[in-house]
């Protein structure tokens, strides 16, 4: 109950920023309604997987202060198990979705242990590395349907499929993931503020002081990285049902790893809004840049070059993110 | 007050039927495809070619031009229809296959297109042939040749393209065919000679599936594969790859590579000193202009297998025709994916002709009730018909392919001769594959 009640309350938080995520909820959840392309529909369910990832990997990288970049691990082993589950066992998405979680949760300690034990720029390359070396064996595991990936065959369910989630019109992904959102948003607002919250940002100050006030350094990480895991996995798995065509070079590549991190820390690594901004930001402004300036007005590969200056700019300007920005000139106005 | 409320009324509705105007008018006017292809990324250098292909065989269906034999050149745009003009839409996947799904869907949902065709990569068309299929929206497929694609059981994919089945058999028949003594301009190779075999497949549908038709034939001829490797196409370095390659000394290196890896290849066996007697690309990156544009003189006696050679040009005076004006258009001639999106799109007049209609399932009756004679074509096939039973639903039957061969010729370019089929052979092989 008081988990609940913590996840609920928001008071800390300026009214103004209350203000402003409430009437975000009420456009997202409103958005179906207006009269919308498909493009902005799939964007948008884009935005709130990114945000997802985003919101798991700022856990660990963001209050916790270890720079994660293999999360496409985890996004790999919950679309896998979702994948595997339905077309050889037909196991619902509702049933495949935790125990994906669950597998990902283990595969996070067992590499978790020997991983924390490394720190700063060699804990960074460790994870690149168990995520390489996990997507290579899944390249070569016939079982898993190796570099070919699998698939699902349209013709062979109905849509509407609750049970599986498999839906021909978009609008019911987007509300699942959307509920998703709202659950991830909750959990994160609970952790800020719980014991492991206020343990790891301890940690991410000063790790001696840390240990020095009786934290369990060592087992607060591991707990971490496996929540950060268990949220990636469950939109891993979402993933699945939803472009319904899985490989390793797609799901597990380090170009995902990369873009989850990059969407925390432009958004604001280590604060409750940061992924969301940066994916509500990066996200459109990569899809739309590529459909103005792609292929469509035959300016091939601009889009990207915009889309990277962007990125310098934001960097370079405030390296704590959008919302470094934002709070940066709320301090401005006060003085 | 009461005349200009009448006034109103009539300006709204000529405003309406204004507005109207264009939908009632013009509804016949357009056609339009969705293409997806890889714009940029590693085979950005195929997209170019691809797309190039397909709009030049939309310029001749949209327009006359009696000096061309085809039957699409006939009629400015689709004769049945009204004479309703092609519009390609070009969507960039970038090789990415979930990207590929998203745009197919925005142009069937958003652009409302009549049909689809695309997307190289066989990955991404396995993608794109599930969005299709669920949308009951028609897929002309041009140039994805993983044989797969057409054992989904899908009742909107159509290929136009021989898939590797076709392929890697004509590279049996070819080895067998040298040991034969078949060759033009070579004496029988004895089979020792060539019985090794390494093969480096790039890891995604089409490379993977590649090596397992590699591994498959080389068994059924009486080859031996001794070494099979997969490789990522994005790889920086491939040192490693070819390292292990040519540990076990082959006699046959066999490559599936798309784009850059191709070229990376090429340069990584050249700086390792690699020995071979036959050096055999399965199309894709080792066909594209930058092959020999990047690498000169050490792509002379690469083979390749391909779908279109412009000596083709020779025994098809269609095929002279349209190749001088894709390089008029391009300054390259005509390449094996650069025709083949060329035929794919005109499959895809022939099926709009027939169809008669817009109408998704008029569209697919007439796909597969469809025969193009060989004649059309600027490929040396027998024809364009697509299975409707058997074990390839939606496959192009008539489809063939050709091996060719980077030679050098009198004025220092360098182009691919033809030395597979055995009777379409247009210059001597050069055997053994030149030391690097």
């Amino acid at each position: 109950m008081e988990a609940i009640r913590n996840a609920l309350d928001f008071s800390d938080f300026p009214k103004t920023d209350l203000g402003v995520a409430l009437a975000v909820l009420v456009f997202l959840f409103c958005f179906p309604f207006f009269p919308h392309s498909a493009f902005a529909m799939a964007t948008m369910i884009q935005f709130f997987i990114f945000s997802l990832y985003g919101m798991g990997w700022n856990t660990i990288g963001g209050y916790g202060g270890q720079v994660d970049l293999g999360k496409a691990q985890y996004v790999g082993i919950g679309a896998y198990t979702t994948m595997v589950c339905l077309l050889r066992w037909d196991i619902p998405f509702w049933v495949s979705m935790p125990i994906g979680a669950g597998l990902s949760i283990c595969w996070s300690f067992i590499i978790g242990y020997p991983l924390f034990k490394l720190k700063g720029h060699y804990f960074a390359i460790a994870t690149i590395a168990t995520s390489l070396v996990l997507k290579d064996l899944f390249e070569v595991w016939k079982f898993v349907g190796a570099a070919r990936g699998l698939g699902i065959l349209p013709y062979k369910y109905h849509p509407p499929d609750f049970w599986r989630l498999i839906f021909k019109e978009d609008v019911y992904y987007y509300y699942i993931i959307f509920a998703f959102f709202i659950v991830g948003l909750l959990y994160m607002n609970w952790f800020r503020k719980s014991r492991l919250g206020y343990q790891l940002r301890s940690i991410k100050d000063n790790e001696e002081v840390a240990r020095s006030l009786g934290v369990n350094v060592h087992w607060a990480k591991i707990k971490t990285y496996a929540i950060a895991t268990a949220f990636v996995s469950v939109v891993g798995s979402f993933h699945a049902v939803y472009v319904k065509n899985i490989e390793p070079e797609d799901t597990m590549s380090l170009d995902i790893s990369i873009l989850i991190a990059l969407m925390a820390m432009l958004g604001g690594a280590g604060s409750l809004w940061g992924p969301v901004i940066g994916a509500g930001v990066l996200i459109p402004l990569k899809s739309y840049l590529k459909e103005w300036l792609g292929a469509a007005a035959g300016l091939l590969g601009i889009d990207l070059i915009i889309y990277g200056i962007i990125i310098m700019i934001i960097s370079a300007f405030e390296p704590r993110g959008l919302w470094g920005i934002i709070e940066k000139i709320r301090r401005r106005r006060r003085i | 007050m009461k005349s200009f409320s009448k006034s109103a009324k009539r300006l709204g509705l000529v405003l309406i039927a204004v507005l109207a105007l264009p939908s009632v008018l013009f509804a016949a006017e357009e056609i339009k495809i969705g293409v997806l292809f890889p714009l940029t990324g590693g085979a950005a250098s195929a997209g170019r070619e691809l797309r190039a292909g397909a709009e030049l065989a939309a310029d001749i269906a949209n327009n006359v031009m009696p000096d061309l034999n085809m039957t699409m050149a006939k009629n400015a745009g689709i004769k049945s229809l009204g004479g309703a003009k092609i519009t390609l839409i070009f969507k960039d996947h970038e090789g990415n296959p979930t990207l590929g799904a998203d745009l197919a869907k925005k142009l069937i949902l958003d652009d409302k297109v009549h049909g689809l065709m695309g997307a190289y990569h066989s990955a991404v068309t396995k993608a794109v042939s599930g969005v299709a299929e669920q949308y009951g929206v028609p897929l002309i497929n041009d140039s994805s040749t993983s044989p797969d694609l057409t054992r989904q059981g899908y009742k909107w994919f159509w290929r136009a393209t021989p898939h590797d089945n076709y392929f890697t058999k004509d590279l049996f028949e070819f080895l067998k065919g040298m040991t034969e003594g078949k060759v033009k301009g070579l004496a029988a190779v004895p089979k020792k000679d060539i019985t090794n075999l390494a093969a480096a497949c790039e890891k995604t549908e089409w490379g993977s599936a590649v090596a397992e038709l590699i591994e498959k034939f080389a068994k059924e001829y009486g080859f031996e594969l001794k070494k099979s490797i997969l490789y990522g196409a994005k790889a920086t370095d491939l040192s490693g790859e070819v390292r292990s390659l040519t540990a076990v000394k082959p006699d046959a290196m066999l490559f599936a590579s798309y784009g850059s890896d191709s070229i990376l290849m090429m340069k990584t066996l050249k700086d390792q000193k690699a020995q071979t007697r036959v050096l055999w690309g399965q199309n894709a990156g080792f066909e594209v202009p930058e092959f020999v544009n990047t690498l000169g003189d050490t792509t002379i006696g690469v083979l390749t297998r391909t779908v279109f050679i412009p000596k083709v040009g020779q025994v098809k005076p269609v095929a002279a025709k349209v190749n001088a004006m894709y390089k008029a258009k391009t300054g390259n001639d005509l390449s094996g994916a650069s025709a083949r999106a060329f035929t794919g799109l005109q499959a895809w007049v022939h099926v709009l002709e027939k169809a008669g209609s817009l109408k998704p399932e008029d569209i697919q009756k007439a796909a597969n009730a469809i025969e193009i004679a060989g004649e059309e074509l600027v490929v040396p096939w027998q024809g364009i018909k697509f299975a409707t039973t058997g074990e390839d639903i939606g496959q192009n039957i008539l489809g063939s392919g050709l091996i060719g061969q980077y030679q050098k010729r009198a004025d220092g370019k360098i182009d691919l001769e033809i030395v597979y089929p055995f009777n379409l052979a247009t210059a001597n092989m050069i055997y053994p594959f030149p030391k690097f």
